[in-house]
């Protein structure tokens, strides 16, 4: 259950986190049952309807016509209520016959400075175990099973998620199921063995993959925020598989799924159903460290509670990179490198400006799939890509966390054109805070008000959405409330949110053959000084 | 229900209902699915959900199954070459145009179905299908164009030889498939893409894109009428007659049980498909082999117990680490299909997979329990909707059934088939479309330790039922 870090291209950059366009695995909607089961017993009794025997050309004859319901226009409303613990639930109804359910927790690898980092990979590995109520996982998909559901966990940085999808009659029994999933989990010695195991593959696979996105993402975060809060590891690192025991498990849990952090959101559910459901099944069931305060370490203190610190800096990997193929026909060889810059968080009033700039300048691989509209016309492509055809790739992204955000520039290329590469990259970045075409940025807030809306058709998506905004601020603010902002962002917001992002110290991650790569106080100067030729002259060697 | 009259007989309890409320409908808290038929043969199909996006798309009868040996690879070089420019736009303004509305265009091809469809707002539906129209008629295809695109093709080929999946799985259609348009691949082979015409382009859109052949789908904040009238005006170009009254047929596809390895020692995992030839889409055998390959199921060894228990498959391999993954699949075509599994592992595991695997299989043949196959109904019901959320998924599948069916499969009677499914109806299936056939074999990597094809072949029965 490995998380994927996503471009972040959306207004509301943590929708997408995990659950965006390519492939993401995603808590999805099931079916309802039947509505009639007439047709169903197609075996039994003489003389009956055989449909095992009609083409899928033809209905069945006697199932009644279904009558769709017509279409639902407007904005709905998200409904808030914090229970007697203090824990939140938020819900919003939703067309269709299947809801959405999860626990989004204030808890991921951000807060795991005074513990061997790695317990929230552990966390999401274990996820749907052997609970105080189900017996092991199979006994969890059977119930869910019969719910006509599907479940997920997800770990990130700032935030952890469980959730459920099923038939929204059973919401009930979902809520049952999560809060012994969240609350109750024994994490028995099978699956503790079976849990360091499956992280050691995923380690392996990790190593092996010719795609090192997701690794620089880890890399440019530990640069960026060293050794505090998102600069921690999300994967767990090697050592630590074999340190992380149940007792510092129960230990973080404690601390960290205390009712206050918790927020249970819903879509496609009917709120005051899924308040009683809580109420019965997250307040008045203890949690299992409540219950048996022994499975706690003694002494650990509470949540680590320091606000991110962007540092900056940098972290190169030296690797031999050249045979990465997994088959016959050869990949080229490539150095990855991602220049970061200290962004904002998303309360910040700049958030939705570093949102714009980091659709406009775009990008994506040199060779990717997909036809007009994935962002010909960003500065990535335009002006890098479609320019510099030794590139294989040059994509922005923007991170915003509660406190902080790190805006990156991902690029990849042959390690012989390290320099090259620093060279163009460094010269966009700079180019940020120059002169701005009226047309490239209605165009980018355009592509990201269509973003925004088109990640939100997603049910999985819209809950997610509610959960972390409810979390972080107590209540969700609709699409339209971005929507107007994006409308509102001019080009001189976006030129001072970029020369202030210039300022500040930058962080480097590298990896591959990095002979060529430039020192990072030549890059920090050159971001300082964009009228000297960006670096040309300090540092190219010829 | 005017139908259900005649020889059939209706089961009691929909009887029962029938006479308490001769009219009962079920009600779906879903949009209905509308369709009108144009003049020219072209369907319209569409949901309407009020959200503030939409998909629309065109879905066309055609893909490389309908290609010669010469001209394969033709739909695909069409498909790169429809956002090149048209008569009203050149490629740049179409280019703009999507970027500025804030819309996504995209387009594939694969052996039987070939799609162009536009994700936009709301308000820009007519632009949309403005676009779409103009795309399948008015392409320029300028030499310079198609001189260009032959090189990023044959980019793209390189890109898919990366991909061992693939790979894989254009070697099981050669095999499989060999001597028929079905054995050939999507991407055409090299000497083609370099030899492609612009005439056999024009050719092969005057050949294939009729009116009957197509359907202008849409999901999301669609209105039916509206979409219809935009059909009518933007495709009045098409026709439904056929040129020189030569109407393309399809041949039928014939399945050669056969084997293809492709060893590289030097690979560190072996990655091998072995299938059986399956049904058609339309075929009523189809839902049970759905079935019976959720039975199978699916695992990756991050997942560790699995979170498709259902699949014995999957604890096996969980257990005695008989593979880095699997994926069972149920491809179908027109009049055929390939029923089986694909999986990834390390070199020296692969007789152990296979062994399992057709035990597996035989299991299905023969005594595969209810209990098994009610978790696999339920999952295939919840992985069937696990795709129709957001617009275009739904628009995916509208215009795919459209085009297998002639009809969207409402969704209570796709479950109610689903519901009909017992141990004995896969039982029959599986008989019928496993046990003791020939299998189709296609393996890349260190695979010396697949067993050779006689003893592959001889585990498709067992001695002992």
């Amino acid at each position: 259950m490995c998380f994927i870090e996503f471009r972040v291209l959306t207004l509301i950059s943590w929708i997408l986190a995990g659950s965006g366009v390519r492939g993401a695995r995603r808590v999805l909607p099931t079916p309802s049952r039947p509505a009639s089961s007439a047709a169903a017993d197609g075996g039994g009794g003489g003389g009956l309807v055989d449909i095992s025997q009609i083409p899928l050309t033809e209905p069945i004859p006697g199932l009644p016509t279904p009558v769709g319901s017509a279409a639902v226009y407007g904005a709905t409303e998200t409904q808030v209520t914090t229970l007697s613990n203090g824990l939140r639930v938020a819900s919003e109804p939703k067309f269709g016959q299947h809801c959405t359910v999860g626990v989004v927790a204030d808890a991921g690898s951000r807060y795991e400075v005074a513990y061997p980092s790695g317990i929230s990979h552990f966390l999401e590995k274990l996820s749907f175990g052997a609970t105080k109520k189900f017996k092991d996982r199979n006994d969890i998909m059977l119930t869910l099973e019969r719910l006509g559901g599907i479940c997920d966990c997800q770990q990130s940085r700032d935030v952890s998620i469980h959730a459920a999808s099923a038939e929204a009659r059973h919401v009930d029994g979902v809520v049952d199921l999560l809060s012994d999933v969240v609350l109750r989990p024994l994490f028995t010695e099978d699956e503790m063995q079976m849990t360091r195991m499956m992280i050691q593959y995923e380690l392996e696979d990790i190593e092996r993959n010719p795609n090192k996105e997701a690794q620089l993402m880890e890399m440019i975060h530990a640069a960026a925020f060293r050794e505090n809060t998102l600069g921690l590891p999300k994967t767990c690192p090697a050592n630590n598989v074999d340190q992380i025991s149940r007792r510092l498990l129960y230990t973080y849990l404690r601390h960290h799924f205390a009712p206050s952090r918790l927020v249970v959101a819903g879509v496609g559910v009917e709120h005051q159903r899924l308040v009683d459901a809580v109420q019965r099944h997250f307040v008045d069931e203890p949690a299992i460290w409540e219950a048996e305060p022994e499975l706690v370490l003694p002494g650990k203190t509470g949540v680590d509670t320091s606000v991110a610190q962007f540092t900056g800096g940098q972290v190169l990997i030296e690797q031999d990179l050249s045979d990465v193929s997994l088959g016959p026909s050869p990949m080229p060889e490539l150095a990855h490198l991602v220049l970061g810059l200290e962004s904002c968080s998303h309360h910040s009033a700049d958030f939705v400006t570093t949102c714009v700039l980091s659709t406009l300048m775009g990008g994506g691989g040199s060779f990717s799939a997909g036809g007009p509209g994935k962002g010909m016309y960003s500065r990535l492509y335009t002006n890098v890509l479609n320019r510099h055809h030794w590139m294989y790739n040059a994509t922005a992204f923007n991170h915003a966390y509660t406190d902080s955000g790190l805006f990156c520039i991902y690029s990849s290329a042959h390690p012989s054109q390290l320099r090259e590469l620093c060279d163009v990259i460094v010269r966009e970045l700079t180019a940020m805070a120059g002169p701005m075409d009226v047309v490239e940025l209605e165009r980018a807030k355009k592509q990201l008000t269509s973003m925004l809306l088109m990640n939100l058709e997603a049910r999985p998506v819209q809950f997610e959405d509610i959960g972390r905004q409810v979390l972080a601020t107590g209540h969700r603010k609709q699409p339209k409330h971005y929507i107007d902002q994006i409308s509102r962002v001019t080009a001189d917001d976006v030129r001072s949110v970029a020369s202030s992002m210039l300022r500040a110290k930058p962080a480097m991650a590298a990896l591959g053959s990095l002979a060529k790569l430039p020192a990072l106080s030549d890059i920090e100067a050159a971001l300082l000084n964009p009228g000297r030729a960006p670096g040309r002259r300090r540092y190219s060697l010829f | 229900m005017g139908m259900a009259v005649g020889t059939y007989k209706l089961p009691r309890r929909c009887r029962s209902t029938a006479a308490s409320a001769a009219f009962e409908q079920t009600l779906a808290n879903t949009p209905p699915t509308r369709v009108t038929v144009l003049d020219s043969g072209l369907r319209v199909a569409s949901e309407d959900t009020g959200a503030p996006t939409a998909t629309v798309g065109l879905w066309v009868d055609t893909g490389s199954r309908y290609e010669t040996e010469s001209n394969n690879g033709v739909a695909h070089f069409l498909e790169h070459m429809a956002f090149k420019g048209t008569s009203k736009r050149s490629q740049t303004d179409l280019e703009l145009q999507v970027e500025n509305m804030g819309a996504h265009l995209n387009a594939y091809t694969s052996r039987e179905q070939t799609v162009f469809y536009a994700k936009c707002f709301r308000e820009d539906i007519g632009q949309a299908v403005d676009i779409l129209s103009d795309i399948i008629q008015n392409s320029q295809f300028g030499e310079q164009e198609i001189e260009r695109e032959r090189g990023v093709i044959l980019r793209e080929m390189q890109e898919v030889e990366m991909n061992l999946q693939e790979v894989v799985f254009d070697h099981l259609h050669a095999v499989a498939f060999q001597g028929t348009p079905l054995g050939r691949t999507i991407l055409g082979p090299t000497k083609n893409i370099k030899s492609i015409s612009r005439q056999d382009l024009v050719d092969y859109i005057k050949d294939h894109y009729k009116g009957p052949r197509m359907v202008l789908a849409g999901a999301g904040g669609v209105d039916h009428q509206e979409l219809v009238k935009l059909a009518e005006k933007y495709f009045s170009g098409v026709s439904y007659q056929y040129e020189h009254g030569k109407i393309p047929t399809i041949e039928p596809c014939r399945f050669t049980g056969s084997e293809v390895r492709v060893r590289d020692d030097s690979m560190p995992l072996a990655h091998v498909a072995i299938a059986v030839e399956g049904c058609g889409w339309t075929d009523p055998d189809n839902i049970p082999l759905m079935v019976a390959s959720t039975l199978v199921g699916s695992w990756d060894r991050s997942q560790g117990g699995g979170a498709n228990l259902a699949s014995t498959l999957a604890q096996n391999s969980a257990v005695d680490g008989l593979c880095h993954s699997f994926q069972s699949f149920n491809t179908c075509y027109k009049d055929t299909g390939l029923w089986g599994i694909y999986w990834v592992g390390e070199p020296l595991q692969q007789e152990d997979m296979l062994y399992n695997i057709q035990q597996e299989w035989m299991r299905l043949c023969t005594n595969i329990t209810e209990f098994e196959v009610e978790r696999a109904k339920n999952l295939l019901k919840t992985n069937m909707l696990l795709q129709l959320d957001g617009t275009t998924p739904v628009c995916e599948d509208i215009g795919r059934q459209m085009l297998c069916y002639n009809r969207r499969i409402p969704v209570n009677e796709l479950e109610a088939r689903i519901e009909a499914v017992t141990a004995d109806s896969i039982k029959n299936a599986c008989m019928k479309y496993i046990y003791d056939r020939c299998p189709a074999v296609a393996a890349v990597g260190p695979v010396e330790n697949l067993p050779d094809y006689n003893r592959i072949r001889a585990s498709m029965y067992w001695l002992r039922l």
